[in-house]
């Protein structure tokens, strides 16, 4: 053997490095540079003196072959994985010097998916099963790595010399025992040579087993090949002598190497130091370091935790302490460290790992950074037992390394279902004083819900019951009832196992649980015979679920009815009123528009029911419902809710609004004065209107009838169109128009015209309302146009032909609505309603011929198929055929054939040869076959079309999923799952997500990889043309971009896609645009624009987008501009926003621009509401450019005339012009300042006018003009008595900053103000807001003076202001929260004094 | 008339609800324990940590939803948030917001 190694000098090539200096070995484990983990004594066996060099270049090298290698084309994709994968793990290298086995896991998962991986990605993958991976048992990461080798040479992946070696590295760095022979037989199999790397593992593994014999062997191979000795070679000597019990010749071994010429280095030594570690003797080790010392060698901290390693694993933990004292602590060192306490648990030698961890150098004065939670989670994997983590715990503690250290290890108990651990660290924070609740056993019951594992539920139970925890509600409803058939079952098997608990907890939960569940009759009976006493708040939520559910009324009724009127569930304050009104309106709000509609029925029974049983609602309630329902296009509700309401509360505690009676007993009065009544007849109509008394309106109104006004005339026709009362609203409409014949009613009180004349047989007036509608230019929406359905449809319904063909003929020849396949149905509806098939066909083919609309021709042919009438099938298949062609007849009939059930002739139809799919029509009936719940024919669809050429089979079972899903029906989504694989259809990712939420919604395991939620519109999957992958993830960069409003990254993303003649949607540019203006990139916006317009046909910007862009052109004084885009807004029937169309308008203002502004005034005309714009803008804004252009007298002499003349457009009290003020004071026109205040006092002293003179005085005190405003009320005193405007001034200023010296004067002016309550709020309010301390403690102490009583949040809010300012409060600081006194104050306001 | 303006006001004032949105909670801690910690800072009217039926354990976000402004402003003014040994991170749920339209009150002065 010496001999042999003797010659071995002959083998270096002469002047060759033999070790490597100091400098080099530093700068391979310096800081920064990528390398591996604590090396395993076999790792030292590479082929370069140190592993953990050739770790780094490992993956240096993959990457690079990468490049050089592979076709950038055909290989773009792979290549892209690639770097993915080695970033993955190459960071996860850099940062900890491991990998964890799920990234691992992840990275090979992804390889595989990709297809065929690549020989660098294999090499990665194979490299990363060795000591990179501490926490996994060595046999584990070898299993690891082979799996990963088949799998990988299944995919097809080739390989070389390089991938066996890394696998040799891996086995030896796991300590696998193998055979060498087998090994190289195995390459010569697969005709692989080896190289000398091949060689030098080889005989590191003979030495890892004592095996110099082996060793030898090879060595004398190597020496036939001339290949050359390395250090690495000598110090797998070393390891074989040791291991072979010989540990002279293993000391000697570094003779022979100087010898043949090469100086033993650090891993020579080190490889002596663990030899003598494996033994145990610490006195050779002792020593061998001191020579190390000596010598000019250098031993870093990693091998000496190496040779920790060697003594703990060899069971000499005693001499762990003596190396621990002789670490430095280099920079590197905590990663270092962190790996090896990883490594020694999984060996199991965790109190080694703990006392290595102790010792770690960190930081603990802090007291907030934890340390150690990667040990505890580690020994909670390893299944260390509960009481050593629990001892580790505290002792982690007692060190002040870790806060919390008992609550993170039950985490990760939890987190890997470790019930006794958990059990057990339960127990101990419990007994350390910690909390331990109810949430913390919720993971353990999910762990056994998903098995459905009943026996383990009940444990947990128990487990809680022992530490004394109660299970709450959420619990027994989210957590233990899904794993049981009913909550009957479970009531049975906790009863069973002791485990009920004793309080009404699972009572309530099984109530809530059956509720939600829709088993009212549970309810009803538990609510009967209930003794517990509970709110029905805690109930609202299931019970609206299961309301919604459940369709009989009679049950609702009577659970609303016990819940409104047993003490035993409406107990708190707000008492029962309050609850049921609030659970009626969240019951409404919780259906869709469409449920109300169709539940429309029921409802009413409901609130009819509740009226027999006399329950009350709020009328604040009340009012919120109306709005619901108003918004749900069901108005003819409001009535039957409106019957519920509690009328005498609603009399006092409305003391600032005036009631009915009260109107009525002052219009009584002013009509004894001979006074004008018109203004008080009105509002007592609209009163009475809104309280639904239809009677008494219209008994005032014939009372009355020559002081009605306008107003009151359209309340009153609603309210008679709502009562269903034709005549009588017949008749006010003939009024109505004698009294003004211009005056314009809105769509919907015309439309409830339309419909009750309809109803009502009255056609001809009927049909005159729809002329006038047409004549006087009414605002006709889509609701509207659905409105008009409506109005038809019931009409088929009711089987009023005439009545159905008259409205629809003049709704269409007058052009309200262009004829539509909706608009038109109800004139087939009429026949098929009556069984009149031929009449049916031919209505339909009728509409055809006049207006190319076919409208529920798939009804009428499902009914004659029904029937059986053959010769009218014919008829309109030769019609259909003829005017629509083959294909759309051959569809129509399969539809109708499948409808009906006749599914082999559907079969028949589908197979005619030459028929294609069309994704439309198809997509129409799924539609179909979804809202309507029909399983069976859309399974039917599926299947029949599965031959059909060019179907989208993924759409088709996507659309087959939403209806499983609907229907929670997890088993056959599943099949679905399998019968997609068997028709070898690769499912999108929306299919595979939508099938994944089916069965995690159902507790299924999920079998896939859930691919990542991106954007993507479903839209557009229907779209023939797909776009190539860049295309989509340059948009998908931009629609990111615009969500996260990175304006800059999102212009770019358009640049770039326009270079690549990337043309992406409309919805994609406007939101871009949109994004530019609000970032007020202008140009940038505009060019988007340009490009947009340029390349899609037809391209605009929506009402937002126009909004915005009209912001920004009146920003930069583009008023042209804007003035066009408004046009442009208006002409495509788009809403401009009110702000934009505000801001245009004042721009024109200040320019003088009179005649802009009247240009846009008739451009909007009709609009304002819709716009939410006030004709105040205007008045404003006309007369602020009659100013501009020095035409004041002109614009005062308007304002004078709106105001005293006899028609007027604007009450009195609603004409504000501080606006105007503003501006011609903020911008000094002296001139017409001083004509404005004598026109508003004029106003004032002649007309009794007093709003402009009080917003001017406002608006003078507001500007700092204090004296101006003293002189101005001196001149008109009667400014002092405007209260109200006051008040509404101090409250709108209080939510200002800034605002409190404008505040300060007025109170100074106006001293009787500051009794007012309101004033004096508002003041202390905007005081605070300001923190003017001062002034705040001036108005406490006048007001304390006064001995006003202070209201709480006055206090409150004056008492944090003097502590935020570090001064004393004089009083008790009211104790509760700001809300608790506004809503008290609030409260007492309300009720009745 | 100004009567109804005072009370428009104050209905204006209840539609946008303030609402703060919680971070970071440690896993310890549910709605409950939130809800005692934000006690102090004012009426809680609804508070909320959902947690995820797949786990058992939520995801570190909850909701605490305050009857007004200033309550939501004094727990934002606090500086630190601590549940448990854990620091909080406390934002205000940001509102939508019209695009452009930051400046109403100044219109609606007509």
């Amino acid at each position: 053997m010496a001999a042999l190694l003797r010659s071995a000098r002959w083998f270096l090539r002469p002047g060759a490095a033999p070790r490597f200096p100091i400098s080099l070995r530093l700068l391979a484990g310096g800081p920064g540079r990528p390398h591996a983990a604590l090396c395993r004594p076999a790792a030292r066996a590479g082929p370069v003196a140190r592993g953990l060099l050739s770790q780094d270049r490992l993956y240096a090298i993959a990457a690079e072959k990468n490049y050089r290698q592979e076709e950038p084309t055909s290989q773009r994709r792979n290549a892209s994985q690639f770097d993915w994968a080695l970033m993955r793990l190459d960071n996860s290298v850099r940062r900890t010097g491991r990998i964890t086995k799920t990234l691992l896991q992840k990275v090979f998962d992804n390889a595989c998916v990709s297809g065929c991986p690549g020989g660098n990605q294999a090499l990665l993958l194979l490299r990363s099963c060795g000591s990179l991976l501490p926490e996994l048992k060595s046999s584990e990461r070898t299993e690891l790595a082979h799996r990963i080798w088949d799998k990988l040479q299944k995919l097809g992946t080739v390989y070389d010399v390089s991938h066996y070696n890394a696998l040799l590295k891996v086995y030896l760095q796991n300590e696998y025992k193998f055979s060498p022979t087998d090994f190289l037989a195995k390459m010569e199999e697969a005709n692989i040579q080896p190289n000398r790397v091949t060689y030098q593992r080889l005989i590191a593994a003979y030495c890892n087993v004592g095996d110099i014999e082996g060793a030898s062997k090879i060595l004398g191979f190597m020496k036939t090949k001339d290949l050359p000795v390395t250090e690495a070679v000598f110090s797998a000597l070393v390891t074989g002598h040791a291991r072979a019990g010989d540990m002279e010749n293993a000391e000697n071994i570094l003779t022979v190497m100087r010898e043949a010429g090469i100086e033993p280095g650090p891993d020579t030594y080190l490889t002596l130091l663990n030899a003598y570690a494996e033994k145990g003797d610490i006195d050779h080790v002792k020593q061998t370091l001191e020579k190390v010392e000596k010598s000019d060698l250098y031993l870093m901290d990693r091998d000496l935790l190496q040779l920790i390693f060697s003594f703990s694993k060899a069971g000499y933990p005693q001499y762990v302490s003596e190396i621990l004292e002789k670490i430095t602590y280099e920079r590197r060192y905590i990663p270092d460290a962190m790996n090896l306490i990883l490594l020694l648990v999984t060996e199991k030698l965790e109190d080694t790992a703990f006392q290595v961890l102790l010792a770690c150098p960190v930081s603990r004065e802090d007291g907030q950074s934890d340390f150690g939670s990667f040990f505890l989670r580690h020994c909670v994997t390893m299944n260390t037992p509960a009481e050593k983590l629990i001892d580790y715990c505290k002792k982690l503690k007692e060190a002040q390394m870790h806060t919390s250290p008992l609550q993170f290890t039950l985490q990760c108990a939890l987190l890997a279902n470790k019930t006794d651990s958990a059990k057990a660290l339960m127990k101990a924070l419990k007994e350390e004083g910690f909390p331990v609740r109810t949430h913390y056993f919720w993971p353990l019951l999910v762990g056994h819900q998903k098995e459905k594992n009943v026996q383990g539920i009940v444990e947990v139970l128990k487990g809680m019951h022992e530490i004394g925890v109660n299970p709450d509600q959420e619990t027994f409803i989210n957590y233990v009832f899904p794993s049981f058939d009913s909550v009957k079952s479970a009531r049975a098997v906790l009863q069973e196992n002791g485990c009920l608990p004793e309080s009404n907890i699972f009572s309530l939960a099984e109530l809530r649980c059956e509720a939600l569940n829709g088993n009212l009759d549970y309810v009803l009976s538990f609510l009967e015979s209930n003794t517990l006493s509970f709110s029905f708040g805690s109930l609202r939520g299931s019970l609206i679920l299961g309301f919604r559910r459940c369709v009989d009324i009679n049950l609702w009724s009577k659970i609303t009815e016990l819940l409104y009127k047993d003490g035993r569930y409406c107990q708190e304050p707000p008492g029962p009123t309050e609850a049921v009104g609030y659970f009626l309106y969240n019951l409404i709000d919780s259906m869709s528009d469409s449920e109300v509609q169709a539940k429309e029925e029921h409802l009413r029974q409901y609130f009819h029911q509740l009226k027999e049983m006399n329950v009350k609602i709020p009328e604040n309630i009340y009012r919120g419902i109306r709005n619901l329902l108003d918004s749900y296009h069901v108005p003819e509700l409001i009535k039957d809710v409106n019957m519920l309401v509690e009328r005498e509360k609603t009399d006092s505690r409305k003391i600032m609004q005036l009631t009915s009676s009260d109107l009525e007993s002052t219009l009584e009065k002013l009509k004894a004065e001979n006074q004008p009544i018109r203004d008080v007849l009105k509002q007592l109509i609209v009163t009475l209107c809104s309280e639904e008394n239809m009677q008494k309106a219209l008994e005032l109104k014939a009372k009355y009838e020559s002081d009605m006004a306008v107003g009151g005339y359209a309340a009153l026709i609603n309210l008679c169109c709502r009562h269903d009362n034709a005549e009588d609203a017949l008749n006010l409409k003939q009024e109505f128009d004698r009294l003004d014949s211009s005056a314009v009613l809105d769509t919907n009180k015309y439309v409830g015209l339309v419909k009750v004349l309809g109803k009502h047989g009255k056609l001809q007036d009927a049909i005159n309302i729809l002329k006038e509608m047409k004549e006087k230019d009414v605002l006709i929406k889509d609701t509207t146009v659905l409105s008009f359905f409506h109005i038809l449809n019931g009409a088929a319904l009711r089987g009023e032909t005439e009545t159905v063909k008259q409205l629809h003929e003049a709704i269409v020849t007058l052009g309200l609505t262009k004829p539509s396949t909706t608009i038109s149905s109800p004139l087939v509806t009429l026949y098929l309603e009556k069984d009149d098939l031929p009449a049916a066909l031919k209505a339909a083919i009728d509409l055809y011929e006049k207006y190319k609309i076919l409208p529920r021709i798939h009804d009428v042919l499902c009914k004659l198929v029904e029937k059986g009438e053959t010769d009218l099938i014919q008829k309109a298949m030769d019609f259909v055929s003829q005017e629509q062609g083959e294909m759309t007849m051959l569809y129509d009939l399969f539809f109708a054939f499948l409808q009906t059930g006749n599914y082999k002739e559907a079969k028949k139809i589908i197979e005619t040869p030459g028929i294609r799919a069309r994704p439309a029509r198809l997509q129409w009936f799924c539609d179909r076959c979804i809202s309507s719940n029909q399983v069976e024919t859309l399974e039917k669809l599926v299947e029949l079309t599965q031959k059909l050429f060019e179907c989208d089979r993924d759409q088709l079972y996507y659309n087959l999923l939403k209806l499983y899903k609907i229907n929670g029906d997890w088993q056959r989504a599943d099949a679905v799952w399998n019968k997609m694989q068997e028709e070898n259809i690769i499912p999108r990712g929306k299919t595979l997500r939508l099938l994944a939420e089916i069965l995690r919604n159902n507790n299924q395991e999920v079998p896939f990889d859930v691919p990542e939620l991106w954007y993507e519109d479903e839209k557009h999957s229907l779209n023939s043309s797909a776009p190539s992958p860049v295309e989509t993830n340059i948009h998908k960069e931009l629609l990111n971009a615009c969500q996260w409003k990175k304006s800059k990254d999102a212009y770019n993303i358009f640049l770039k896609a326009q270079k690549q003649n990337v043309v992406f949607n409309s919805e994609s540019y406007i939101s871009l645009i949109k994004l530019l203006l609000v970032k007020d990139s202008f140009i940038q916006a505009m060019q988007v624009k340009d490009f947009a317009e340029t390349h899609i046909k037809g391209f605009t910007l929506n009402d937002a987008a126009n909004s915005l862009l009209i912001i920004t052109q009146v920003r930069r004084d583009y008023l042209k501009e804007a003035l066009k885009t408004l046009k442009t807004t208006l002409d495509l029937k788009q809403t401009p926003s009110r702000i934009a169309v505000t801001r245009l308008i004042q721009a024109c203002a200040l320019k003088g621009d009179l005649e802009n502004i009247q240009a846009i005034q008739k451009m909007v005309n009709g609009l304002e509401d819709s716009i939410g714009l006030s004709n105040m803008v205007f008045i404003n804004n006309i007369a602020l450019a009659q100013i501009k252009n020095n035409n004041i007298d002109v614009a005062i002499e308007n304002i004078e005339n709106m105001l005293t003349s006899g028609n007027q457009t604007m009450e009195p009290q609603y004409f504000g012009l501080a606006y105007l003020f503003r501006k011609v004071i903020e911008e000094q026109l002296e001139p017409a300042v001083e004509k404005i205040s004598i026109m508003a006092e004029r106003l004032a002293n002649q007309f009794a006018v007093y709003k402009p003179v009080t917003d001017l005085f406002l608006q003078l005190v507001d500007s700092g003009k204090v004296d101006d405003a003293r002189a101005l009320l001196q001149r008109c005193g009667a400014i002092a008595e405007q209260t109200p405007i006051f008040l509404v001034f101090c409250i709108r200023s209080s939510r200002r900053p800034g605002k409190s010296p404008a505040l300060k004067s007025l109170l100074e002016l106006i001293p009787e103000l500051t009794e007012k309550e309101e004033a004096y709020s508002s003041v202390m309010k905007s005081y605070v807001l300001d923190n003017d301390v001062s002034s705040a403690k001036a108005l406490y102490e006048n007001l304390s003076a006064k001995n006003m009583k202070l209201d709480d949040l006055f206090l409150k809010r004056y008492a944090v202001l003097l502590k935020n300012a570090g001064e004393s409060v004089p009083f008790v600081e009211p104790p509760e929260s700001f809300e608790f006194y506004a809503k008290q104050l609030k409260e007492l306001r309300e009720s009745p004094l | 008339m100004a009567a109804s303006a005072v009370r428009g006001a104050m209905a204006l004032r209840t539609t946008g609800r303030p609402v703060a949105f919680v971070r970071k909670i440690p896993w310890t801690a549910a709605a409950s324990e939130l809800r005692e910690h934000f006690a102090q800072f004012g009426h809680i009217r609804k508070c909320t940590v959902p947690f995820d039926r797949e786990t058992g354990f939520h995801r570190g976000m909850g909701w605490v939803h305050f009857s007004s402004e200033e309550e939501l402003h004094n727990v934002l003014q606090q500086e630190k948030h601590v549940i448990d040994g854990v620091k909080l991170h406390v934002q205000a749920q940001r509102r939508k917001v019209l695009q452009g339209d930051q400046t109403s009150d100044e219109e609606k002065d007509f």
